[in-house]
């Protein structure tokens, strides 16, 4: 009760302030210390007690000096000495005693957070799988790699997968890139690995981070209570666009789940194609895009990767059905649910302007040379990848 | 540099030991780069290492400019990723540790009474070599752009494929050019402190700064060799394609992290406990008041000095070493936390009850313990391992460790310059300019600092070049980066209060030999220190031995004065004193270093010269005569010295 009051005085101070500077409400999209899942919850239940020891604290050596500065303060002129004290052992292992047992209690506490917070407790969800039920002990493998993440899907389970090396994975049933979709109210497992250099995976209002590193798949897990959209950044520092490489997890009601499982799984092959521009489009993807991207139907895994030093570049496979892409920067929607178009083409005439990238390297997007015609084909066939997505997610993708 | 030998030798038949020729001491240029005075080494490194505090303190600016508002272009992520990689290895390996040494290398002999330290001429290689790979390392901004790997250089982002420019390769040998500084250094300062003590002084009744720098010095022994494996782990497989961090390999990325960090932690130590020996010189002095609880001070210095070593992975909570691993490095931390809340609380208890005197060096020693203390709470909450997952990597982490770094040590440096100014250099920094000093650089640094707490827990990452507007990021990064410009002020008004008292006292006589009332033997050197330190080696009785040799107790434990400071100091007269003698070779043997470096990087061809001159500087060093009576105190002295003199000049 009293941490609530304090935790609320004192976040309410720090917005009040907030608000002061800037005159507006601001976002709290990152905030660790507005949970919005059970694991968050309980990271955020260890420490505010410990805030609220670590401030009393403060305040008594910080009033300690105040008050040697008022009452110890040098006033006179004359030699007089104050009392020579040396030491006192009594005291001396009063405050060695005190400290050492209030840690010794936060370390109790803090073990059985770890422990708990690393225990999987998941449950199994029934899904439809290609009109066939599935017993789906839900479970994402993230990989992180320069500067995006990619998300896969095994509804077999991984008992069978092997992740050791991220580089050459085995297919799976849905690949997606950007934002991690899962059911709400359910604790989701995650196999973190890499396929280049470290990064570190992290959805504040769901969960701490958790480092992927190549050749290493570290376990996590998310929990969202409600449907939303939760935003993360990488935090483990990975070179040029580090900044630049954001995700968000979407969690769904389990029906909206279903639904999405169910396109996903879908292939988009040629029946797609409805007018000639989009079949231009389809061209330009299979001679250009298609050496580092997928769409299920039209290429696969086995068929790229020579060029990139991560052998991989986002699955574009229902790209209509996500709201960001390039690595969580940009939104595809506007607000009202049109196509920002604009940005799409920038995007496509000359990536490396609008993210900074080792295009020459292979790490990230070349500028493809693309004409402003064959730009436009690309959109139009883009855009026959997938369905819109509720505008909830498309409004809860914007920030500003 | 026959030449120069032969301009200051006249003729060789009047030399009676040796082949070799040593320069003789003078003024100007030539006897700073030739000197073994560890006081003239102190002082080079204290001007160097405030030299390379601003080089990085400008790169802090421009890190906080690219910084002030969302989506900002001031540098661009390329440059950002250098110049916040700079920044740090400039701060904590160019400015925050030889700072300390300066301290370390000017004070230690004087408070243990002795004439130099152990080996004097290893003393000067180990400046020169320290400056060298400070170069060397800077070079990297002309020749191909400067290391980009952060300077925590996580592999295998630190790899030749993640990071093909030059600059990590300049990161992996001028670091460990600057190891060997370190080392040798530390090897140096413990041998002196464990050999060349006053008659009298026994361990614990050394100043508890000299306490701390010898417990800084065994940490440096110790974690100095991990970096230099990492170091030359990643040199190797830059350079002739190792694959100790090639994980398509097999290699486990998290090698380098555990080595990174087992000396990665301790160094946390080195770097503090300087600052906390300086405090603890200071808060005494201006409470009037011997030092609380001596012996807990010292053993709690040295329990941090172990436990220092047992905290590494706390660095590593999110990097999946695993539950277990995590828990233990979790509840080492939490308890590392407890010597350092005694000092703390000791500090306290020696203000309590005293008539402190708020100067300018007591203003700094406070603000240590109150900024401190915020970074040591802070620090607390990253000891909770679910919590730290949050924090980790994110600005509540670069708002802690600027708390403790700048709070703890910068602070405490800037407390210790104040304080030993006079003692140094003859006169006293501006009182005034001095308090102003300290308040302007205390409301910048909570301005630019505090607000990263916040920024931290909204979830702002570290080392990002840029963030989007909308998270709520953007006030307290336009805070913090008027707090950077406000500190830049504070250290502009000590350089101009350097300037303003050095001409001030240009003509004057030195200042009084005893401006504080101070506790601890150098003072009973006059102002500033002459070269022979003392006229006559002091025989040590108690802790604190110059207080005592002023003031006594009277019947009634009343505290008396037995002696004027004037009359407790020696009045640096001697003569005769035997000194050993000046040195080229220490800087030679420096600057064949970042050749070697320079060929392994660019042209191994490179690397004749810088062999050759390390070779030819070795072999002169030791063929140089150990005795040289045309050096600067050449008159005759006596067989004692000369025997504690040969023992030293090794």
């Amino acid at each position: 009760m009293i941490t609530k009051i304090i935790k609320k005085t004192w976040l309410a101070l720090f917005t009040s302030a907030l608000l002061l500077v800037t005159g507006c409400a601001s976002g709290a999209e990152l905030d660790t210390l507005q949970p919005q899942g059970p694991i968050a919850r309980e990271i955020d239940n260890l420490l505010d007690p410990v805030l609220i020891v670590a401030y009393v604290v403060f305040f008594l050596v910080f009033g300690a000096t105040i008050f040697i500065w008022w009452k110890f303060r040098d006033r006179h002129e004359d030699e007089e000495f104050p009392t020579q004290v040396h030491g006192n052992t009594k005291l001396e292992i009063l405050w060695t005693i005190i400290p050492t047992l209030i840690l010794a209690v936060v370390s109790v506490f803090t073990l059985i957070t770890l422990s708990s917070i690393n225990s999987t407790d998941t449950n199994e969800v029934m899904i439809t799988v290609e009109e066939e039920s599935v017993l789906w002990e839900p479970e994402v493998v993230v990989i992180g790699q320069q500067w995006w993440w990619e998300f896969r899907y095994y509804f077999d389970g991984l008992d069978g997968v092997d992740l050791s090396d991220a580089r050459n994975l085995p297919p799976a049933d849905i690949v997606t890139a950007g934002q991690l979709v899962m059911p709400a109210g359910q604790e989701i497992e995650l196999s973190i690995t890499s396929r280049d250099v470290i990064h570190s995976f992290w959805i504040p209002a769901l969960n701490g981070k958790r480092d992927a590193a190549p050749g290493r798949v570290h376990p996590w897990k998310l929990e969202a209570d409600e449907p939303g959209v939760y935003f993360g950044q990488c935090t483990e520092f990975c070179g040029l666009s580090h900044s630049r490489m954001r995700m968000q997890a979407i969690a769904l009601e389990p029906e909206d789940f279903q639904i999405w499982v169910d396109e996903q799984l879908t292939d988009q092959d040629s029946d797609l194609i409805t007018n000639e521009a989009v079949s231009r489009g389809l061209t330009v993807f299979e001679n250009q895009c298609a050496r580092c991207h997928v769409v299920n139907g039209v290429n696969d895994e086995t068929s790229i990767g020579a060029d990139l030093v991560s052998n991989a570049a986002p699955n574009l496979t229902h790209f209509m059905s996500r709201t960001t892409y390039a690595g969580g920067i940009f939104n595809l929607y506007e607000p009202d649910g049109t196509i920002d178009r604009t940005q799409l083409e920038a995007w496509l005439r000359n990536a490396p302007a609008e993210k900074p990238a080792y295009a020459e390297g292979r790490r990230g997007m070349p500028a493809l040379g693309l004409s402003e015609d064959e730009i436009d084909d690309v959109v139009a066939y883009l855009e026959t990848l997938g369905t819109i997505p509720s505008s909830f997610i498309i409004q809860a993708t914007e920030v500003e | 540099m026959t030449d120069t030998m032969s301009e200051e030798t006249p003729t060789e038949e009047q030399r009676p030991l040796g082949v070799y020729t040593r320069p003789k001491g003078g003024n100007g240029w030539r006897d700073w780069v030739t000197t073994v005075d560890h006081k003239k080494i102190g002082i080079l490194y204290g001007a160097a290492a405030l030299f390379f505090f601003i080089i990085g303190g400008i790169e802090a600016l421009l890190i906080r400019l690219q910084l002030a508002t969302p989506n900002g272009t001031v540098l661009g992520a390329e440059m950002y990723n250098q110049v916040f990689t700079m920044h740090g290895i400039t701060m904590i390996f160019l400015a925050a540790m030889p700072l300390a040494a300066a301290f370390a290398n000017y004070l230690i002999p004087l408070q243990i009474g002795a004439r130099d330290v152990a080996f004097p001429r290893l003393n000067a290689m180990s400046f020169w070599v320290f400056l060298a790979g400070g170069i060397f390392i800077n070079l990297s901004w002309l020749l191909g752009g400067a290391p980009d790997g952060g300077w925590f250089g996580y592999a295998p982002n630190s790899g030749i494929v993640f990071s093909p420019s030059v600059g990590m390769d300049f990161y992996a040998i001028g670091l460990q050019i600057t190891g060997i500084a370190s080392l040798v250094s530390a090897i140096n300062l413990t041998v002196t402190i464990l050999n060349m003590r006053a008659p009298g002084m026994t361990l614990f009744k050394m100043p508890v700064f000299t306490w701390m720098l010898f417990v800084v010095q065994l940490l440096l022994v110790f974690a100095m060799p991990v970096i230099a494996v990492a170091l030359f782990l990643l040199m190797f497989s830059r350079q002739f394609g190792a694959n100790f961090f090639n994980t398509e390999m097999g290699a486990d990325p998290l090698l380098w992290q555990h080595l990174f960090w087992i000396f990665g932690h301790p160094e946390v130590y080195i770097l503090i406990l300087p600052s906390f020996g300086i405090i603890s010189e200071v808060i005494p002095t201006f409470s009037r008041k011997p030092i609380f609880g001596y012996d807990f001070m010292v053993f709690s210095g040295i329990a941090i000095g172990f436990m220092g070593w047992g905290v590494w992975a706390h660095h590593m909570f999110a990097s999946g070493i695993g539950p277990l691993s995590v828990a233990a490095f979790s509840i080492s931390t939490m308890f590392i936390a407890v010597p350092t809340g005694v000092k703390i609380l000791n500090w306290i208890a020696t203000m309590w009850g005293g008539r402190v005197k708020f100067s300018a060096p007591m203003l700094f020693s406070v603000g240590v313990i109150s900024m401190f203390t915020i970074g040591g709470l802070s620090g607390v909450t990253h000891a909770l391992s679910p919590a730290d997952t949050q924090q980790t990597d994110t600005y509540y982490v670069v708002a802690h460790f600027h708390y403790v770094i700048f709070g703890g040590i910068i602070f405490g440096l800037f407390a210790g310059l104040y304080f030993w100014w006079p003692k140094v250099f003859g006169h006293m920094l501006d009182e005034k300019m001095g308090k102003i000093n300290f308040w302007v650089m205390l409301v910048g640094f909570n301005m630019t600092f505090g607000p990263m707490h916040v920024l931290g827990l909204q979830g702002m990452s570290r080392r990002i070049d840029t963030y989007s507007p909308g998270f709520g990021f953007e006030a307290w990064n336009m805070v913090a980066t008027i707090g950077s410009f406000i500190i830049a002020l504070s250290v502009l008004i000590f350089l101009i209060n350097v300037v303003v008292s050095v001409k001030r006292a240009k003509g004057q006589p030195p200042c009084p030999p005893d401006p504080w009332d101070a506790r601890s033997l150098e003072w009973i050197t006059p102002n500033p220190t002459p070269e022979h330190n003392f006229d006559e080696i002091p025989t040590v009785e108690s802790l604190d031995e110059f207080w005592h040799r002023k003031w006594g107790t009277d019947d009634e434990g009343q505290i008396v004065r037995v002696a004027t400071a004037e009359e407790v100091c020696q009045d640096g007269t001697a003569t005769g004193v035997h000194l050993p003698s000046p040195s080229y070779w220490p800087l030679i043997f420096a600057i064949g270093l970042p050749f070697l470096g320079l060929g392994l990087i660019f042209n191994l061809w490179l690397t004749l010269p810088g062999a050759i001159l390390i070779v030819v500087s070795l072999y002169a060093w030791i063929f140089e005569p150990v005795d040289d009576p045309d050096g600067p105190h050449g008159e005759h002295h006596s067989d004692k010295e000369e025997v504690s003199q040969e023992a030293s000049d090794v």
